[in-house]
């Protein structure tokens, strides 16, 4: 490979704005994934299979009903924001008040079941062909040599959207002052009036929306199939710990760092090495600086 | 009044030393009789499959059950054993037997590589760390094609004949004792660590790891050795896997989150911290598995759901029942 190609601005602005659109799809993943683990402590594995029933709601929606797309993707959030808060009322909950202390690594293997249990339920309610929805948007832009497709770009922009209104509902509405009181101290939260319980549960099921949304959003680039979910919860596992577990914007921005990583390799060697350097990455940075990329603060080591 | 003193005396007599030595005898002699009595290769697998996977989910069980430790790599682990025993024999000639040994070296110095670098953490950062170790190891196989023959497959020489005793592949018993050999090894081994200091170590760094460290007991040693130990012990199972296989590929259903997954769910429903619980769950859970072959992934429905009932309902798994039937 020719290392100079690196320097031609065109290459340069093309795999930049690649990079940005597939950063932009882990961080829809790795927002929802983040905030759980941020305020729950809980790292779901079954984010993916939240995604996979996204895109059939997504599928469902639109192919089946022949509804429009954007509520097929507002269905998707919405269904999945109650499923998520059906799960942890269920499961995780009950986990909770068993398990005492160390609940966090229980919780965890209980997730892996939820993902196993899920995966295979819809293997057997909708078999294993991939159904995808294509063309939600037709149509290219074309700037110079960049060429990107208005689907992707309405991706990123939807993407934006909901990161930034995420932000907003955490920092300013009086409900994201309770999440954020319950994950700085529950006991303190629980005495001034806080349901700690409700807190964990909105939260899931904030988090299982967020997945859903994602997977009615890149339908196209992931079509409904029962194990969709694995890739994306790879990679938004990966932003996750690059970002620092449990800082949502910090994750946000590892999605995006890593989107443009990954385009980059990809340009310069085999596709499937892409997931060795992403590995490779997260494993240096959990050696190196546990707490994230863009943390000041240290996380709990002993 | 007298029915429960009987039924008292029974139990006493039922829980007494000697008929605990007859009924655990009763267990090996049925290991050791069912394969050839029946007589079916079908049979003779699936008792390998569950001895290997109960003895992989017995060291499982040593890191999470008895220091808190989860290895959620741990199929890139034995993948670890696996490739390295296969390559050696593949390209270099070595032999199976002593494949065996290079399998759990190799693996063994992994896990140490990876038990230094994840020292400074703890619970679920060990278990991120380790899937993402896991997940590069595999990846990097696939991706080596011209070495590792990829997801095309490498194929793996038998073992070569040894004591008079042929074993070529379609000799299914041989490989079954040889790895009743190894399991029985493999579990007493484990059963005098968990029995010795270091076991004592363990579970102490599992309850309260500062309060460890205060008592002057050098927790990051433990760990390591720990981490090291069934590391080397899941490689040799590894190798053994790809010898009794003969054909390898890094699919992530044999060497990847599957296979974990398959693993830890057996170490759980047999109960954490048991040891021997992973082996009677291997039966239990393979065994169902073969039974509701024909309704296909509705027993894999019947696996994640007895996971997640053991989560939240019996916390110590198959080892809760034992007090009715030990």
């Amino acid at each position: 490979m020719d290392l100079s190609l690196l320097l031609d601005p065109y290459i340069l602005t093309e795999v930049l704005v690649q990079g940005s659109v597939r950063g932009a799809m882990y961080a829809l993943m790795a927002a929802g994934l983040s905030l759980i683990f941020g305020i729950m402590g809980v790292n779901n594995f079954s984010h993916g299979e939240l995604f996979m029933l996204g895109t059939y709601v997504m599928f469902f929606v639109t192919v089946i009903l022949g509804w429009p797309w954007p509520l097929g993707i507002a269905l998707a959030a919405a269904v999945l924001f109650f499923f998520g808060m059906f799960l942890e009322r269920t499961l995780i909950d009950t986990l909770r008040r068993k398990a005492g202390r160390d609940w966090v690594l229980d919780a965890f293997i209980l997730t892996i079941g939820m993902l196993v249990v899920m995966q295979n339920l819809a293997l057997i309610s909708f078999g294993s062909e991939r159904r995808g929805v294509t063309g939600l948007i037709s149509g290219v832009l074309v700037w110079g040599p960049v060429i990107v497709s208005y689907e992707r770009l309405m991706i990123l922009g939807v993407a934006s959207a909901v990161g930034l209104a995420l932000w907003a509902f955490i920092r300013f509405s009086s409900l994201g002052k309770a999440i954020r009181a319950a994950s700085q101290n529950p006991e303190a939260a629980q005495t001034l009036g806080i349901n700690i319980r409700s807190i964990y549960t909105i939260t899931f099921g904030i988090g299982a929306g967020l997945a859903g949304l994602a997977g009615g959003l890149l339908i196209s680039i992931y079509p409904a199939y029962p194990t969709v979910g694995f890739e994306p919860v790879i990679k938004s596992l990966a932003c996750v710990i690059l970002g620092g577990l449990g800082n949502v914007p910090g994750a946000i921005l590892a999605a995006m760092l890593l989107g443009i990583i990954e385009a980059y390799s990809a340009f310069f060697m085999s596709a499937g090495w892409q997931n060795v350097i992403t590995a490779g990455l997260v494993v240096l940075i959990l050696i190196v600086r546990p707490s994230g990329l863009f943390s000041s603060s240290k996380v709990e080591r002993a | 009044m007298t029915a429960v003193a009987v039924n008292s005396r029974a139990a006493d007599l039922w829980r007494s030393t000697p008929v605990r030595v007859l009924k655990v005898l009763f267990l090996i002699g049925l290991l050791i009789a069912v394969p050839p009595l029946i007589d079916s290769p079908y049979i003779t697998r699936i008792f390998v499959s569950a001895v290997m996977l109960g003895v992989l989910a017995a060291i499982f069980d040593l890191m999470i059950g008895y220091a808190g430790l989860i290895n959620f790599g741990y199929a890139g682990f034995t993948a670890v054993g696996a490739y390295t025993a296969a390559l050696g024999t593949f390209h270099y000639g070595v032999s199976p037997w002593a494949g065996l040994l290079t399998g759990g070296l190799a693996t063994a110095f992994i896990g140490l590589v990876t038990g230094v670098i994840s020292l400074r953490l703890r619970g679920l950062y060990v278990a991120l760390l380790t899937f993402f170790v896991g997940e590069a190891i595999r990846f990097s196989i696939s991706n080596a094609p011209e070495f590792t023959r990829g997801m095309l497959g490498l194929s793996v020489r038998p073992f070569p004949e040894l004591l008079g005793i042929d074993f070529g592949r379609g000799n299914l018993l041989a490989y079954y004792y040889l790895l009743l050999l190894l399991a029985a090894a493999i579990m007493l081994l484990l059963n005098w660590l968990v029995r010795s200091r270091y076991g004592l170590a363990f579970e102490a760094i599992r309850e309260d790891q500062l309060a460890t460290q205060s008592l002057g007991l050098n927790t990051t040693k433990y760990k390591l050795y720990n981490f090291t130990i069934a590391s080397f012990l899941a490689g040799v199972m590894g190798a053994f896997y790809a010898y009794y296989l003969g054909i390898l590929s890094p699919s992530p259903e044999e060497f990847g989150v599957y296979r974990t997954v398959e693993i830890l769910t057996i170490t759980y429903v047999g109960g954490r911290g048991t040891l021997w619980g992973s082996l009677f769950a291997a039966f239990l859970l393979i065994g169902l598995q073969e039974y509701f072959r024909s309704i296909g992934p509705w027993r894999l429905v019947i696996y994640g759901s007895l996971l997640i009932f053991v989560m939240l309902f019996a916390r110590r798994g198959l080892s809760s029942f034992k007090k009715y039937l030990w």
